[in-house]
């Protein structure tokens, strides 16, 4: 059985034909770019939320795209535990859809923020993340003007291994400098409960060609082929 | 403003009376209203490039010898065949007068505008570059307000509609105060096959014309005439002329439009900028030999109530025309459904040759096609300035404090220093195709996904220099900027360029506009560089202090690199090479970041430059990359080669050990030798296995080289060789360079 | 005179005649897709509350006017400044 990936067209989305390129010809997987309002579930075994500004950001990011029906499709998919990811705006949607807890704030320095960071691996037991090491740091770029995280119940999140990547500098420490955008407690990424959903700020399809890495890393596609994995195996 | 009279009422009109009698004479009656507002902004200095059209002329057939142009100057954009079955596009506009009054808006609709042109020949806009002008920053709260909503308008839409900015470059300087120049540019790439399917005009009669986008408002009518008077004769009523863009839209057209040209149901495809419906209908029939019929009452408008006038002339942002077959109409309409765009089938075209446009039962505009692009042209008078001559005599002092204390000045001055504070707000990766990215190169590197080939693009100018010597300072531009896709491992492989300049009006700008025009048109003819479009921005003087802007000739540069190993960086790479610099140092210090920093000096000799060995450099350059004898290279610019190694030295925090007994052979201060702006000088760095060969090279070209230093581990640079010893820490010196810009804006 | 302290609510918003993308997407996208085609208009803009020391309401309106035109706290090119609300506290 092929493997099916769909990314999901939203009005404004922008890094969309970035994920389908990097799934099609870097990691080799069949992808289709689905308009928002054509998403079905079934023909899919798992979906990616790219980046961008969905319905301009306008309101909140996030927000608007939240109602598109094809978030009532992946509610399924979420449900029954196949694997999503949500990329920059995808993971806004996500926060603003409920399927990952928290909320995404201006970046402390009030402006648009386009750089290369590092982030540690804090779980590597999720869909997205099994193919990492713990507490490894990977390099990838980092593009948003509202992506400071914040929880209420950071204890709780902590608690349940939802707290899947921090900012950290090149060796692993959380130094301010090395949180771009002043999340709480240098969180980049989180995942639900089951572990089969992530949202993170960083941007892997960015990270999976050496020859656009600053140092030649293609960290990025470890994410990528996670998925690819967790899928086989969910098949098998 | 003239008085007209219409049918025994007083009209107001930017045109002259002589125009009026012109427009009389082309239609053999008084025109409506509806149609002198059209002639009206279609005669305006913005649309018609009266003042600048006879010196233009110039560049005409300056892409016909070369069989790679695909279209040339009076397009909306200049195309060229890349090779691999790709077409690629770029245009470079000016937005100067709106930006000046609303920055946010001003600037993000200028980005809007640009990505339309692009957009209508049919390929995908895929990269932004921005030139800007401002005063200067420190002590001066307006400029400050200016650069940073002008900064976060061209973020905020370029980030939103998924286009990187690659590129751009900044300068502040006392004559920009009241009158900023925020200069865009945009790239566009497709398949040839994309862009023969889109040509921007209607060339078949019985298509039908749609009209898809934003809704037609109120907002921006007269927008174009307004844009080619001076800032200082304008009203308040005059001023909610400035629009507010609308990124998401211009997303959704983008993709909509990409997909309908895929279709193969478009036949033509033109944006709704200056002059509105009207402009973009009479150009499309006009320059296709057809006519069409237009329905006004069928497009959507944002308000009830508005006049035929206000229909037809309004510029509101975000729409776009195409000209459809009829057998492909539901099928282009279901791809503007999908997007949920709005859109309405507004006329036909006919064989007529005759724009007929119907308020209901009513005709409102009834013109020959080709009417409105048949503006009278003006010769302007033009004298060079009396000043020039006591500007250019100026000599240099001597300098008061020492070297090491100049360079640190100059590293961090407003014209020098790290523009990151700027790139960091721009989503400069976007479409994962930026290879060198802001801040690591001369230029911007993008690849051709799918191909071995790259793209390398620049833009820039220096105004100081332009300012002493138009003519010069616009060829030494196109060293310049040429010298910044070549340094990357490019060859040039086309020019637009975008004039921006106080009142055609006053014969001493004028000169410098003609000048400027001799320059690039000399340069681009000796070193077979085609000129594919071009922009003009007149106006951009203040009119109470009667000083005009410093001369600007926006030049933009596109280079092509085959292949993923020719491409060059700047960073040196390895401690023990070589520090090798191409081309001599001459005693010109006119329009100098020393002269202006350190002496407040704005005159004295600037750059000049001779195209031979200019030509040379680069053949001896792209034998050194054929041989792959460079790790490094970085052209010289702005504050000397001193800055140029420094900045070599920044990123893996390398040192410079630079002795330049041997490299002062025309016998220069210190001063001189160190600072002068001399243009189409390279700094490289290569392996000393290979100095032997490199030196047997340069002989064979005929190119001075120097050995002028070796790469060290040490983040220092020390310089032997001048009157005094010279010692400059790096990371000091990367503090001074990163630390202006935010120390002046983050308040 | 003793100064005393007021509460001033202002808003900031397009020009009636300037267009506002944000309110015509979230009255288009959101509110109209999600059944609420009640609502005819929307816009959008900023409110900020300011607590100040003045000799009377007209001098607290005066002096709230003068600094957003003087700091630029609003562009009256393409917006407008609404004094909403002025409380004493």
């Amino acid at each position: 059985m092929t493997i099916k990936i769909a990314v999901i067209q939203f009005p404004g989305a922008n890094c969309d034909l970035d994920a389908v390129h990097v799934l099609n010809d870097v990691i080799g997987v069949e992808t289709s770019l689905v308009w928002h309002n054509y998403f079905k579930e079934a023909d899919f075994d798992g979906v990616v939320l790219p980046g961008g500004f969905s319905f301009g950001d306008y309101l909140r990011a996030g927000i608007i795209a939240a109602h598109s029906p094809a978030l009532d499709e992946a509610r399924v998919m979420l449900k029954d535990g196949r694997p999503i990811i949500g990329i920059c705006n995808g993971f806004q949607i996500l926060i603003e859809a409920e399927f990952l807890p928290g909320a995404l704030l201006q970046n402390e320095s009030l402006k648009f923020i386009c750089k290369w960071v590092n982030i540690k691996v804090i779980n590597n037991k999720t869909a997205f993340t099994h193919k990492m090491k713990q507490n490894e740091v990977l390099a990838i770029p980092i593009a948003h003007g509202e992506g400071r995280y914040f929880t209420d119940n950071l204890k709780e999140l902590e608690e349940n291994d939802q707290v899947v990547f921090r900012y950290s500098t090149e060796t692993g420490n959380y130094e301010s400098a090395a949180n771009p955008n002043g999340s709480l407690d240098n969180i980049a990424g989180i995942c639900n409960l089951e572990q089969n959903c992530i949202g993170l700020m960083p941007h892997p399809e960015r990270a999976s060609e050496a020859i656009l890495s600053p140092k030649g890393t293609e960290h990025g596609r470890l994410f990528f082929d996670s998925m690819v994995e967790f899928i086989k195996r969910r098949i098998r | 403003m003239t008085k007209v009279n219409l049918s025994g009422e007083e009209v107001n009109v930017e045109m002259t009376k002589e125009e009026f009698e012109k427009v009389k004479e082309l239609l053999n009656r008084e025109p409506t209203i509806t149609e002198l507002g059209g002639f009206d902004i279609m005669w305006s200095e913005h649309c018609s490039y009266k003042s600048s059209r006879p010196k233009l002329k110039l560049f005409e057939d300056a892409e016909k010898d070369y069989d790679y142009v695909l279209a040339g100057p009076g397009q909306d954009a200049g195309v060229i065949d890349i090779g691999d079955g790709y077409a690629l596009a770029f245009r470079i506009e000016s937005h100067n007068h709106p930006s000046a009054i609303e920055p946010y808006h001003g600037a993000a609709t200028g980005i809007g505008g640009i990505i339309r042109d692009i957009l209508c020949m049919g390929v995908r806009p895929i990269a932004l570059l921005d030139p800007l002008r401002f005063g200067h920053l420190e002590g001066n709260p307006h400029s400050q307000w200016l650069f940073k909503y002008v900064v976060k308008g061209i973020a905020d839409y370029g980030n939103c509609t998924g286009i990187p900015t690659i590129g751009g470059e900044v300068e502040f300087d006392r004559s920009f105060e009241n009158n900023c120049l925020v200069n865009v540019a945009c790239i566009g790439l497709g398949t040839i096959e994309d862009f023969e399917h889109a040509p921007s005009r209607a060339y078949n009669p019985g298509d039908y014309v749609v009209l898809m986008g934003g809704s037609t408002g109120r907002d921006g009518i007269h927008g174009v005439t307004f844009a080619s008077r001076t800032l200082t004769e304008m009203s308040e009523a005059d001023r909610p002329a400035v629009q507010i863009g609308d990124p998401f839209t211009k997303k959704m057209i983008i993709e909509a439009t990409l997909e309908a040209v895929k279709t193969g149901y478009v036949r033509g495809l033109k944006d709704l900028g200056g002059g509105g419906l009207t402009c973009a209908t009479s150009e499309l029939t006009g320059d296709g030999n057809t006519g069409a019929k237009i329905e006004l009452r069928k497009v959507f408008t944002g308000e009830p109530g508005m006049t035929s006038y206000e229909i037809m002339l309004s510029e509101s942002q975000e729409r776009m025309a195409f000209i459809v077959k009829p057998e492909g109409l539901e099928t282009v309409l279901d791809v503007f459904k999908k997007y949920e765009m709005t859109f309405a089938v507004i006329g036909k075209t006919d064989d007529s040759k005759v724009l007929k446009v119907y308020d209901g039962e009513e005709l409102v505009v009834n013109i020959p096609a080709k009417a409105l692009s048949e503006s009278p042209t003006f010769r302007r008078a033009e004298k060079r300035p009396d000043y020039l001559d006591h500007l250019l005599a100026q000599k240099t002092p001597e300098p008061t404090i020492n070297l090491e204390e100049v360079i640190k000045k100059l590293i961090a001055s407003e014209n020098i220093c790290s523009k990151e504070w700027v790139y960091r707000q721009y989503d400069h990766e976007v479409g994962v195709r930026s290879v060198v990215k802001c801040g690591e190169g001369d230029s911007g590197v993008l690849r051709i996904i799918g191909t071995d080939k790259f793209i390398s693009a620049s833009v820039g100018v220096n105004s100081k220099h332009c300012y002493l010597d138009p003519y010069e300072g616009a060829k030494g531009g196109l060293v310049e900027i040429c010298g910044n896709v070549i340094a990357n491992g490019a060859k040039p492989m086309a020019m637009v360029n975008c004039c921006n300049f106080g009142n055609p009006e006053i014969p001493e700008s004028f000169w410098y506009f003609s000048k400027s025009v001799e320059g690039m048109n000399d340069f681009c003819r000796k070193l077979r560089i085609p000129i594919v479009g071009g922009n003009v921005s007149f106006y951009n003087e203040d009119e109470v202090s009667k000083t005009a802007i410093k001369a600007t000739p926006q030049i933009m540069i596109v280079g092509l690199i085959q292949g993923y190993e020719n491409i060059i960086t700047l960073p040196f790479k390895q401690s023990g090479n070589d520090i090798l610099i191409i081309g001599e140092t001459k005693a010109e210090l006119g329009g100098s970041e020393y002269h202006s920093v350190i002496h407040k000096l704005e005159g004295g000799t600037p750059p000049s430059v001779d195209e031979e060995k200019i030509l040379a450099r680069w053949n001896f350059l792209y034998e050194l990359y054929q041989n792959k004898l460079i790790k490094a290279n970085h052209d010289v610019n702005k504050g000397g080669f001193i800055i140029t190694v420094a900045e070599m030295c920044f990123k893996n925090k390398f040192g410079a050990d630079i002795d330049l007994t041997g490299y002062n052979f025309n016998n220069l201060r210190d001063d001189e030798l160190l600072f002068s702006e001399t243009v189409g000088r390279f700094i490289i760095e290569t392996s000393p296995k290979d100095f032997g060969k490199i030196v047997d090279l340069a002989k064979m070209f005929k190119v001075s080289v120097n050995k002028i230093g070796v790469v060290k581990s040490k983040p220092e640079i020390s310089i032997r060789g001048l009157s005094q010893i010279v010692n400059l820490n790096i990371n000091q010196m990367k503090q001074l360079y990163d630390s202006t810009i935010p120390n002046l804006m983050e308040i | 005179m003793a100064q005393i302290e007021f509460e001033i609510e202002i808003s900031l918003e397009n020009k009636p005649a300037a267009r506002d993308p944000v309110a015509e997407t979230i009255q288009r996208d959101l509110l109209a897709k999600k059944g609420y085609d009640q609502v005819s208009k929307v816009r959008s803009g900023q409110y900020l509350r300011i607590n100040l020391l003045a000799d009377s309401e007209e001098k607290a309106k005066e002096l709230i006017t003068k600094m957003c035109n003087d700091l630029r706290i609003f562009n009256p090119v393409t917006q407008i400044l609404n004094i909403i609300n002025v409380n004493k506290v």
